[in-house]
């Protein structure tokens, strides 16, 4: 945090504490103001062609001011000090009686950053180098096989820094970078049309597609795929065991029990989780995190959009439920701390209680252990999209690489599967777990509200006893 | 609500577009947004979140040597605008020259300014009741939908999501061969998530309408007198035996379908081969009973729109002509690739380039009564709602996570849920043996109930 940034000369500590008192002056218990700059730059890549290259730049000022339950949110673009000053009296008018609230002297949250960027990506990279990236993973998609036919390559990158003050007296900011290379190939044989995807990136380093994960790598992981398919079979319906690759497989986790966790839905008791502290919710066994502190992580930070420190905080131990995630309001008005789950999409927003990394923890099996143990089922290696309602936990994922299990032995490709089930008891399905924990934090985004945020999700290799599986075979 | 300055909007991208031409740019062309809104969410009878919105941004994109650049910013300070024009130019210099990036000509755009109130006043996009609207009303709206929603049976435990939005917005476009556009809207709309206990399970049941103008919106008691009805309904809902049968989309659910299938006709995936249709123009890809429609001109339209993203002007487009497959959509890059025109089927937002996008999508009204639909029906599934992923753009596979009602004799026997139901596009359309009457347009892309003769059901 350099006093003598650009962000900090938009808001100057006497400004941000005139806001506050503005924001303070109905009444108003709580006020946080928070301002940012974002950068993004993304280029596009089709038929070989670079067909599009764009910057943005956003900034501007979000406050909030809070009586009770109860929050008044308005926000200016950029930071002329006069609209400041009027989102401050807007968001104001949430309360009525009049009095307004006393100064606070502000004491910095310095708490040290999980990870840091000696040369983060987004900035240590010049536009040819990222360009070079993409180019270099559409040669490795295109020279796999002669049925790729098409390859898309996008690579995006966005550098955002805040400062967040409120009237406990907190200021605190971040500087978070994120990039990520996606590679989309599309085969075709016949009549048959394929597509594969694969990531790469994160909150990484500039040397990281060098040494982590390279653009050859997801070039030729994203045509695999796509060559996988053609020769895949429709899956069986029906419910049967499944066996789901480590990794960004967590995102089950993520939306089948994840979002039933988070702290509004706690307090408000719209979520199939309100007061079930010292249940069994998930299998024997069962461990589950959540932790903004995950290195190179795109849902890793310093602090949140709050200012509350990343922490790691533990959901489910040995499958029982032990606490439950928290924002700044949601965590006041229950008596609890915030856990540094307080996200927000921009300054734009009033933050909400979001999940950060999200995993289950490993057990003690290999993964062919797991595998050879099933007669008959689904091994999911890559899985796409997946949502969930929370009110009545109904799950549903997008499997798009997948193989038969039979006798223990993975068999056929199969496409176009879909798990679904409800997230009550989806946890107490899964009957092993293996050693082979691995963290993606390189591609996902979440969706709350209308809120985007970058997350990381994770498991080993899970087994479940059986999922309803969507497709058109009997 | 203060009345967005048109004219300053307008100078804005004039200025924008001449900053472009000084960095560098052969052509260029800006686009401007200036929105309000105010959004009221509700809990337990007192307000949960007021929040109130003014956003503005502008995106520029310059072409030099027919190569693209775009940037955007909501930093609109002269130096600032100049520093990003050249940021653009010199961002297309490094992408590949192609002569099918262009913008239109006023004649390629079709020109003929019309003045912005009355065009958006005869679409019906724009209310100026919307934005005389007290926030106190706004708020009572939605105060009102959690109230009946709680009130209106005793199985409602409580409401979520409970919350209306308004907001109001102009649109301007300038290029540098002169064409300029300007456009208006407002919109409202309001929603409700009511959930059920009967005991063992929690069930939810959610509705939400939009409309443009205050006076077409749904009042609150009809909206949260269908979320309970449909939370209501999902008491007891079980899981059945994996089967073939014939599955009846409620108007939502085949709306969803129906805005996913519209995707194979953008010209882009058809040009890379990446659409199940790239090879179908011309050919019956569906039952005689489809014909489904992207109309930008409906009147009162949530997509409705005068020009497109780029300036062309838009129309009335059947991608599917009685079951043959009719037309596919291009913005003027992928119309010049292919040799053809621009459809006016360009998208944008300030914040990017331009894409492939659609105004207001429907499935044309059939002569079914959805009640006959159903009788119609021996034993078969009811969807009426499904989770938010299960569709392949690629090959058009659907495979989706679905809640509803299994039919027996023609009537719905009882709730199911914990299912998929799975085909494959062009069996569906092509198994489309009856459309309903009941085409509302409540959303931008719609349709009426539809039948479908056969889906695999996976259940337990």
């Amino acid at each position: 945090m350099d006093p003598t940034s650009p962000l900090h000369q938009a808001l100057p500590r006497e400004l941000a504490a005139e806001l506050l008192a503005l924001a303070r002056a109905h009444g108003a218990e709580f006020a946080e103001v928070y301002a940012e700059t974002a950068t993004g730059g993304a280029f596009s890549y089709e038929e070989q062609r670079l067909k599009t290259s764009s910057y943005s730049v956003t900034s501007g000022l979000g406050v909030r001011a809070v009586i009770g339950d109860q929050t008044g949110y308005a926000y200016a673009d950029g930071f002329a000090p006069e609209d400041l000053r009027e989102a401050a009296r807007v968001a104001a008018r949430i309360a009525r009686d009049g009095r307004a609230g006393t100064a606070v002297a502000f004491r910095v949250v310095d708490t040290p950053a999980p990870f840091t960027l000696a040369e983060p990506a987004p900035r240590a990279l010049d536009e040819r180098a990222k360009i070079a990236l993409i180019r270099r993973a559409d040669d490795a998609a295109r020279a796999r096989d002669p049925r790729v036919h098409e390859v898309s390559i996008g690579y995006a990158d966005s550098s955002r820094v805040f400062i967040v003050a409120n009237s406990d007296g907190l200021w605190a900011g971040d500087e978070q970078h994120l990039s990520r290379l996606t590679v989309q190939a599309l085969a075709l044989e016949g009549d048959q049309r394929q597509q594969g995807l694969a990531t790469a990136g994160g909150s990484v380093e500039a040397g990281y597609f060098d040494t982590v994960r390279t653009p050859e790598t997801i070039g030729a992981e994203a045509a695999r795929i796509a060559i996988t398919l053609l020769a895949a079979v429709e899956p069986e319906a029906g419910s049967y065991p499944v066996v789901i690759a480590p990794g960004w497989g967590g995102v089950l986790v993520h939306e089948c029990f994840g979002h039933s966790m988070e702290g509004d839905t706690i307090r408000k008791r719209t979520s199939i989780r309100a007061g079930q502290v010292g249940r069994p919710v998930a299998s024997r066994g069962v461990t589950i995190v959540d932790s903004g502190r995950v290195p190179y992580s795109r849902g890793s930070f310093r602090v949140d959009d709050e200012g509350t420190p990343a922490q790691r905080t533990v959901l489910v131990e040995d499958g029982v439920l032990v606490g439950y995630l928290w924002d700044h309001l949601n965590a006041r008005l229950t008596g609890h701390s915030p856990t540094g789950n307080g996200r927000r999409s921009s300054y734009r927003n009033v933050p909400l209680c979001r999940m950060t990394n999200t995993y289950i923890e490993p057990g003690t099996h290999t993964p062919e252990e797991l595998i050879a143990s099933v007669e008959r089922g689904l091994y999911c290696k890559g899985l796409g999209g997946g949502s969930v309602s929370p009110a009545d936990g109904n799950f549903s994922f997008q499997v798009t690489e997948a193989y038969r299990i039979e006798k223990g032995r993975l068999g056929a490709p199969v496409r176009n599967a879909t798990l679904t089930g409800n997230g009550a008891d989806a946890m107490l399905k899964i009957d092993g777990l293996g050693n082979d924990l691995q963290i993606d934090g390189t591609t996902g985004s979440c969706g709350k509200d209308g809120q985007w945020k970058p997350v990381g999700v994770g498991q080993p290799t899970v087994r479940f006893t059986e999922i309803t599986v969507g497709g058109t075979q009997a | 609500m203060s009345d967005p300055n048109d004219h300053a909007l307008e100078t804005l991208a004039q200025r924008a577009i001449e900053a472009a031409r000084a960095a560098g740019a052969t052509h260029a062309d800006a686009v401007v947004e200036d929105s309000r809104s105010l959004n009221v969410k509700v809990h337990e009878g007192r307000i949960d979140t007021l929040r109130r919105s003014a956003t503005h941004g502008l995106g520029l994109r310059v072409i030099v040597d027919d190569a693209v650049g775009v940037v955007s910013t909501n930093d609109f300070d002269p130096e600032a605008l100049a520093a990003l024009a050249r940021h653009a130019v010199a961002l297309a210099r490094l992408a590949t020259p192609d002569p099918a990036n262009v913008m239109p000509t006023i004649d390629e755009a079709e020109a003929g300014i019309l003045d912005p109130g009355d065009a958006a006043g005869r679409l019906g996009t724009y209310d100026p009741a919307i934005l005389a609207e007290p926030a106190e009303r706004v708020i009572e709206r939605a105060l009102a939908l959690e109230r009946i929603a709680r009130g209106a049976d005793a199985r409602i435990t409580r409401c979520d999501h409970a919350g209306v939005t308004l907001g109001d917005g102009a649109w301007v476009l300038a290029n540098t061969h002169g064409v300029l556009r300007r456009e208006r809207g407002t919109s409202i709309s309001s929603g409700v998530v009511a959930l059920a206990d009967d005991g063992m399970r929690q069930q939810s049941g959610g509705y939400g309408v939009s409309s443009r103008s205050l006076a077409a919106l749904p009042a609150a008691e009809a909206v949260a007198r269908e979320a309970v009805a449909r939370a209501v309904a999902r008491i007891g809902a079980r899981g059945v035996p994996s089967a073939r049968v014939p599955v009846v989309m409620h108007p939502d659910i085949a709306a969803s379908w129906i805005g996913r299938v519209a995707g194979a006709f953008s010209g882009e995936q058809v040009m890379k081969r990446a659409s199940w249709l790239s090879e179908s123009l011309g050919q019956t890809i569906a039952a005689p009973l489809v014909t489904l429609v992207d109309d930008a001109r409906l009147t009162g339209g949530l997509g409705t729109s005068l020009f497109d993203g780029e300036g062309v002007r838009t129309g009335t487009h059947r991608l599917i002509d009685r079951g043959v497959c009719a037309r596919f959509v291009y913005d003027l890059y992928t119309a010049r690739r292919v040799g053809g025109r621009s459809t006016g089927n360009a998208s944008r937002s300030y914040t990017g380039a331009p894409g492939i996008g659609f105004h207001n999508l429907y499935v044309m009204a059939g002569e079914t009564p959805p009640e006959k639909i159903l009788a119609s029906v021996e034993r078969g599934f009811y969807m009426d709602d499904q989770g938010s992923f299960g569709f392949n753009p690629v090959t058009g596979d659907y495979s989706f996570q679905a809640q509803g009602f299994w039919i027996e004799r023609g009537e719905k026997a009882f709730p199911v849920d914990g299912v998929t139901v799975a085909s494959r596009s062009l069996d569906m359309l092509r198994g489309v043996t009856a459309v309903g009457t009941d085409l509302v347009f409540d959303g931008s892309t719609v349709s009426p109930t539809l039948l479908i003769a056969e889906m695999m059901l996976s259940g337990r």
